[in-house]
């Protein structure tokens, strides 16, 4: 049996997602309290290269991933990030995970050609309370938020917010998702994940324990090789965390594919996992 | 002293888990090597194979690896190694002549040590006299072995040496017990 084949079968059973993740840098203009990566200003930036990116989405078609993800660090930081997503969203529906707080005139007409591509923006917006996100995010991220999520919407590029943390009482996220809602995404794209015990978080001893175990396999490539989950190549206390590294081999995609799947067969059948962290 | 950190299990990807051992400190080797799984994942069971139990006796095997990471001068090997040795049945001072001017352990022995020696020694093939020698006491099958194992000792002995891997505690401690300069 291929790999293709195996990791079609994996897929089809829930063994291990769909999705190829590709972490495309580690900085960030921002330094948020519970960021994994520890990403910020001035970190060790990482680069995954555009066109070794592309080449896995390549890959990605032809070994039988139906999605593709990108995140970092703050994709949009990186300068031909409008351009990539394009190339990428051409192989396979693309998800990018940003804060959304560089969206100015410029970035945003070089984003309209994914409007007509599947392509969704996944924004993180943790607080209804200005004050409250900012505290979590960064100064002024609330206001960003607001202001980016509409144009984004009014351009046809979808837009779904992810709220990280159970800091919301039942009235607050109430009134987070009356605000999604206003600024025009429905209830079914708004997601509300836990806060993963690792990297910044660690530090700032917030969050949930996660092993292995506890996370869907989903596999991640970065500039430091291939990882068990987006969640897995965190950074702490400026040191790349290794525990949940699969493989250092990144191309062809079918060697940490095959690794992934691997590790991976020990999971029973169409089980997820306990913390369901996605 | 490693020239790269050597990861102990809870920090290694948990994929190389099972090369750890339960308790105690894991060997240097699997502590490098854990930085790159898919690397530990074949390479343990290739060095278990080729330096574990099989057709040639565990004897023979450690003249080889011992003699061969003399001549090389892998400090790491040469320590592990001559505890090795030692519970392969050799003696104190037949380790210390593998090290240096080897004694005198019967026609057998004196060839594999010949024949290492010429393995070391040059690029070049070892010599038709040299191989013959060793051939009137072991099988042909039992050479490729050996010559594999040798091969697979100058890798290691490199790669130890290179990467500057320290002896393990116990090893130093039982080299001090029979009076073996660390």
């Amino acid at each position: 049996m291929s790999v293709g084949d195996t990791l079609r079968a994996a897929i089809a059973a829930g063994q291990v997602g769909d999705r190829l993740w590709l972490y495309s840098n580690y900085h960030c203009n921002l330094r948020c309290v519970y960021c994994l990566t520890e990403s910020a200003p001035g970190v060790a930036r990482r680069l995954l290269a555009a066109d070794e990116m592309v080449a896995a989405a390549d890959e990605a078609v032809a070994l039988g991933f139906r999605s593709l993800g990108v995140t970092g660090g703050e994709p949009f930081v990186v300068a031909e990030m409008p351009e990539v997503a394009a190339q990428l969203a051409r192989r396979l529906p693309l998800i990018v995970l940003t804060n959304a707080t560089l969206f100015t005139p410029r970035l945003l007409a070089r984003l309209r050609p994914l409007a007509d591509l599947p392509v969704t923006l996944q924004i993180s917006l943790d607080s209804a309370d200005p004050d409250v996100n900012d505290e979590l995010r960064s100064p002024k991220n609330f206001a960003k938020v607001v202001d980016a999520i509409p144009r984004l919407v009014e351009m046809g590029i979808p837009v779904r917010v992810a709220t990280t943390g159970d800091h919301n009482s039942a009235e607050e996220m109430e009134r987070l998702c009356a605000l999604h809602r206003r600024l025009g995404v429905p209830d079914e794209e708004h997601v509300v994940r836990p806060v993963v015990r690792r990297g910044r978080a660690s530090e700032n001893d917030m969050g949930v324990v996660a092993a292995a175990k506890d996370l869907h396999p989903e596999l991640t490539l970065t500039a430091d090789g291939a990882f068990w989950s987006p969640f897995a190549p965190t950074v702490r206390g400026g040191r790349l965390d290794l525990d949940l590294l699969v493989s250092r081999t990144r191309l062809p995609l079918e060697r940490p594919t095959g690794a992934l799947l691997r590790l991976s067969a020990a999971n029973p059948e169409g089980t997820d996992t306990s913390l369901n962290i996605r | 002293m490693s020239r790269v950190e050597l990861l102990e299990a809870d920090q290694a990807p948990f994929g190389t888990r099972p090369f750890f051992p339960a308790e105690g400190a894991a060997s240097p080797i699997v502590g490098a090597l854990a930085q790159v799984p898919e690397l530990l994942e074949v390479a343990m069971p290739f060095i278990a194979v080729v330096f574990g139990p099989s057709s040639v006796d565990l004897r023979t095997k450690e003249i080889v690896v011992l003699r061969v990471s003399a001549k090389l001068g892998c400090r790491y090997c040469v320590q592990s190694h001559t505890v090795a040795a030692w519970d392969a049945g050799l003696s104190v001072q037949e380790t210390r002549g593998l090290c240096g001017e080897p004694l005198t352990m019967g026609e057998r022995e004196d060839a594999l040590v010949a024949w290492c020696d010429a393995f070391c020694a040059a690029p070049e093939p070892v010599p038709r006299a040299l191989t013959a020698r060793l051939r009137e006491h072991l099988s042909e099958h039992e050479l490729v072995e050996l010559a594999l194992l040798a091969g697979a000792t100058a890798m290691l002995n490199r790669f130890c040496t290179s990467l500057e891997l320290p002896t393990g505690a116990s090893t130093l401690a039982r080299l001090e017990t029979e009076g073996v300069a660390a």
